[in-house]
């Protein structure tokens, strides 16, 4: 009887989407199996009102589906809460959430396994639905994969830590959840307890400038679907990648393993000299003859470093006997030759070692690596032990693919991470093959997504907005012309954000001054202010002036008291960057371009702001004509300094003309509404005002000095750094000779500036 | 003689790197004003020292901070049961009795308490106390040195132009190797394979400076790790102590620290 019910309900459901009758059969038949009798009248109600409360058939279907999957795990009570989860969820963020839900819920159910982490999850869904309606069915359509990898013990947290990180910007938030931004997947990592490497990144690069004063460039590489976790670390020329995270290796271990990893990759990148070129030489030979290159640059930096031995030995596990077998040789010859106490009795693995020991003291010889290796190489091929290639992975696991070591004689090399090394001797040369995953590239993709964009989003980006008309000073007849010049808002087109990071950390010895400075000259510093009519110790000079005066019978200054009081940095600066069209002029020929140092330098300072907690904005302009001052906010004072900023930042192009006059007036519109007491421009430029329009070469310097004068009566500070060696003359003119700078050596500006920012605000 | 108290009887440990002894036995025979830069606790007071021992002429130290004002230096009225009296503060007393007046950290004192040095420094050789109106005129046996430690700190802070100018320099630093170690073997009694173990983890810490440490160990720190040895501390754990936890509160950076010590032995 309720079976025909139940095809009955199934058939108003479908509606006219031609559901075939089979699947209602067969769903009927199971909806019989998974609920008790008595409560399918209830199971039924609850499907009707889903219909009733007017959601689309994919989502009723969906849960009539889907709730039967949850009701035979869990019982029946839990697809009831489902049902009401959809309705509240459909009513919250909308139909294609709740369309998402029961789909959710069923590998939910599959990932969880009890109805009380069941319920858990639902609530905590719905609590969270109305901070993310855009992007709840994004989170749901990954429920199996975020569960999968925390739980429901990491899954709030790392729902939360989504919306932290994007702090209310729709586009972040939804990077995040679809896992378009790499770190939705470096934070369930990090919940899922397993040490990501961009967290041990600091103290690990710094480890290897204790060492060696070595800088290196570490870039971890994630896995992806269809391209698993590299298992070995990578080096090529200056930059190191190594896998994100080490699966099934435990967190204490892990720390120790990229340790290891890295201190031999520095030991690689201190003694290993010139490629070796690959020439004629087989697979087995290649892996030879890294292998005695690794034991002797390891070797050699344990004569002055023998407490690596600790680091590195642990993770030697070969042993003596066993089978033979290429791969278990060369791990018991790795073992022998740099393990002192370690026996091994087998004649290949003893004679590799006498070999390398013989030449002792000839180690910082490269080329015995490659003498004993293919000595080696000749004796393990006659003993007919099996060697694949294709199989063969470096062992013990610190220690890196090798690949840096090698000369393919092409430019494979340079972006071949994650390829086997030996397929690159055994392919023939072939370029032009870029299916292989390029590590840099990953990071970068939504950047450079949006850079493969621009061309099609050329006209969006050309269409700037005007937002404003500003007065222009014409010193001929003394006299502003109204509303002579109109500023044009262009949004800022986002670049790379990566180089940005990237320059900060090469230069981390400018960053670390500055932060070290930064901390000097912080907020709140106590001031101690003598003279004081109370406070918490005598003034002692003015206590003993006191006593004199009564002495002599004068009235005494009653402020004999000093206390300590903390003045706080009350400020808003306004960057203000030329980016007209000299800036793309090169400082040396083949080097930076000024631009370049603008960007880096701003980047510097950008840091040393962000430290001290200043509000900044940075701001470019350049222009077209009096009806075209193109003006785009890099950064506002509202918004956080973040990737976005670096990207922005990143993109910056340069063109056009310099009408500063203008610019300034537009930048003290939004400096006018800081709360700060002081408010300071700070200008950037390269060249002298000058504009298509403008044929009078005073005109455009007489303006900018009207604009300065007047920023300056209502309390604004302008500052100018110049460029141009030559920019006295007019700089002077414009900004006065004690605001404006001139750095000589461009080269310099980025460690410069900073110091300049602290000088004029400290 | 007033400053009995200021002289150095015994020979302080000092164990010469350069000329800096000849050079300053010059500028000292001429009275010329010197100025000792050179990273923290790497031997410019025990120089210092020595050199006044050396000299046979008593040296009185001031600390400068920042809040020192140009009485704490050249004096000022105190008061007693008759009223004021004056009272000499360190610099009027070594120009008045023929000290080595050593200024230690100088730039940590405000500009305008240093330029109460500037009338010293010249040929006039005289102290003014406009307070109580004397013109104090230096004894033969004075000379002023200061210590200048150019760190990062000094963008905000730094001696005037025309106080630099006074002076002449003497540059201390880390001693070579071999040297500091033989400083480490005596200082804090512990045998010269520790004390070279110690130098190369020096050598650690001060790779670090500018990459997350101010400054790296110093030699003091080192004697106060041999010493911690001699006492009977494991090496690593005297490192610890007196190496790594006194100058970094970063977590990382004292990991990276602590690594790289325990590579080195």
């Amino acid at each position: 009887m309720l079976e025909t019910e139940i095809r009955e309900l199934l058939a108003e459901l479908a509606g006219d989407d031609g559901t075939s009758a089979a699947s209602a059969d067969h769903l009927a038949a199971e909806a019989r199996r998974h609920i008790p009798a008595k409560l399918l009248a209830d199971w039924q109600r609850q499907c009707r009102a889903l219909a009733g409360a007017g959601l689309s058939t994919g989502t009723r279907w969906g849960y009539v589906r889907h709730s039967l999957v949850v009701a035979e795990q869990l019982g029946a009570q839990a697809a009831f809460q489902l049902a009401e989860s959809v309705r509240q969820i459909a009513y919250i963020a909308g139909r294609r959430a709740a369309q998402a839900l029961p789909h959710a819920a069923a590998a939910a159910v599959r990932r969880l396994g009890t109805p009380g982490a069941f319920r858990l999850w639902l609530n905590t869904v719905e609590r969270y639905a109305p901070q993310m309606p855009d992007v709840l069915a994004a989170l749901l359509e990954h429920t199996d994969r975020v569960l999968g990898q925390v739980g429901i013990a990491g899954y709030e947290a790392w729902v939360l830590n989504g919306l932290r990180a994007s702090g209310g910007d729709r586009a972040r938030r939804h990077a995040y959840f679809t896992f378009s931004d790499p770190d939705a997947e470096r934070a369930l990592m990090r919940e899922a307890g397993e040490i990501v490497y961009a967290d041990l990144d600091r103290r690990l690069t710094t480890y290897l400038t204790a060492l060696w004063r070595l800088r290196l460039m570490v870039r971890a590489v994630g896995g992806s679907p269809g391209r698993p976790l590299p298992r070995r670390a990578s080096f090529d020329g200056g930059v190191v990648w190594v896998p994100e995270t080490l699966p099934g290796v435990p967190a204490a271990a892990a720390v120790d393993l990229f340790r290891a990893s890295l201190a031999h990759v520095a030991a690689h990148a201190m003694f290993s000299g010139d490629r070796f070129a690959v020439g004629g030489l087989k697979p087995l030979q290649i892996a030879l003859v890294s292998l005695i290159e690794d034991a002797r640059v390891e070797l050699l930096a344990l004569q002055a470093f023998p407490g690596l031995r600790r680091l590195w030995l642990p993770f030697h596990e070969a042993r003596p006997g066993g089978a033979v077998t290429a791969p278990t040789l060369m791990a018991r010859l790795a073992r022998a030759l740099i393990d002192p106490d370690y026996r091994d009795g087998d004649a290949w693995v003893d004679k590799g070692r006498a070999m390398l020991f013989a030449r002792r003291v000839s180690l910082h010889d490269p080329t015995i690596s490659r003498g004993i290796g293919n000595l080696l190489g000749n004796d393990l091929g006659q003993m007919r032990v099996q060697f694949n290639a294709r199989s063969y992975i470096v062992e013990p696991a610190y220690r890196d693919d090798n690949l840096g070591l090698w000369d393919f004689g092409d430019d494979r090399s340079d972006n071949a991470e994650g390829t086997d090394i030996f397929d690159l001797v055994r392919i023939a040369p072939q370029t032009g093959d870029d299916t292989r995953p390029d590590p840099c590239r990953q990071e970068q993709a939504p950047e450079e997504a949006v850079n493969r964009a621009r061309p099609a989003d050329a006209a969006a980006q050309e269409e700037g907005v005007p937002v404003a008309r500003y007065p222009e000073w014409d010193y001929v007849i003394a006299r502003e012309r109204r509303d002579w010049a109109t500023v044009v808002e262009y949004a800022p087109v986002p670049g790379a954000a990566f180089t940005i990071e990237q320059f900060l950390k090469r230069r981390s010895d400018v960053v670390n001054r500055i932060t070290a400075l930064v901390r000097s000259a912080r907020v709140s510093r106590p001031v101690r202010v003598r003279r004081r009519l109370d406070g918490d110790r005598l003034d002692i000079d003015a206590a003993i002036e006191a006593m004199i005066s009564r002495s002599a019978g004068e009235t005494p200054d009653p402020r004999i008291y000093m206390t300590s009081e903390r003045r706080h940095r009350d400020l808003s600066v306004l960057l203000l960057l030329d980016i007209s069209e000299s800036t793309n002029d090169r400082v040396h020929e083949d080097g930076a371009t000024v631009l370049d140092l603008e960007r880096q330098s701003t980047a510097l300072l950008a840091h040393a702001m962000a430290e001290l907690g200043d509000l900044f904005a940075i701001h470019a302009f350049c222009s077209n004509g009096r009806n075209e001052v193109r003006y785009q906010r890099l950064k506002d004072f509202a918004t956080p300094y973040d990737n976005q900023v670096k990207a922005n930042l990143a993109g910056l192009t340069a063109g056009l003309s310099t009408r500063i006059g203008i610019a300034l007036r537009h930048a003290a519109a939004d400096l006018r509404r800081q709360p700060t007491l002081r408010k300071v421009v700070l200008v950037i430029t390269d060249g002298e005002p000058s504009d298509i329009d403008v044929q009078e070469r005073r005109y455009l310097v007489e303006d900018a000095r009207k604009a300065v004068i007047t920023l300056n009566h209502e309390g604004i500070d302008v500052f100018c750094v110049g460029l141009q060696s030559d920019g006295d003359r007019y700089l002077t003119r414009i900004f006065g000779r004690r605001n404006a700078v001139q750095v000589d050596r461009l080269e310099l500006l980025p460690e410069k500036l900073p110091l300049l920012y602290f000088r004029l605000t400290s | 003689m007033e400053l009995r108290a200021y002289l150095i009887a015994d020979e302080p440990y000092y164990r010469s790197i350069g000329n800096e002894v000849w050079l300053f036995e010059a500028a000292y025979a001429r009275r010329i004003p010197l100025m000792l830069k050179g990273p923290t606790g790497c031997g410019k007071t025990r120089f210092i020292e020595y050199m006044a021992w050396r000299l046979g002429k008593p040296v009185i130290t001031v600390a400068c901070h920042e809040d020192m004002t140009a009485s704490d230096l050249v004096g000022r009225y105190l008061l007693d049961r008759q009223g004021t009296v004056w009272w000499d503060g360190p610099l009027t007393l070594a120009v008045r009795h023929g000290a080595i007046c050593y200024l230690d950290e100088i730039v940590e004192a405000r500009q305008d308490t240093t330029v109460v040095i500037h009338p010293l420094t010249d040929e006039r050789r005289v102290l003014p106390l406009e307070k109580k109106n004397e013109l104090v005129h230096a004894h033969p046996d004075f000379q002023i040195v200061i210590s200048y430690n150019p760190g990062y700190q000094s963008i905000l802070k730094d001696l005037k132009e025309s106080t630099k100018q006074r002076f002449g320099a003497l540059e201390m630093g880390y001693p070579a190797a071999e040297i500091e170690a033989e400083i480490i073997a005596y200082e804090a009694g512990v045998d010269p394979v520790l004390a070279g173990h110690l130098v190369a983890i020096a050598e650690r810490s001060r790779n670090l400076k500018g990459h997350g440490l101010d400054e790296g160990a110093s030699t003091r720190m080192l004697v106060h790790a041999g010493q911690l040895v001699a006492q009977g501390i494991g090496l690593r754990e005297a490192c610890e102590v007196a190496l790594v936890l006194p100058i970094t509160d970063d977590p990382d950076i004292r990991d990276a620290l602590s690594a790289a010590i325990a590579a080195c032995v």
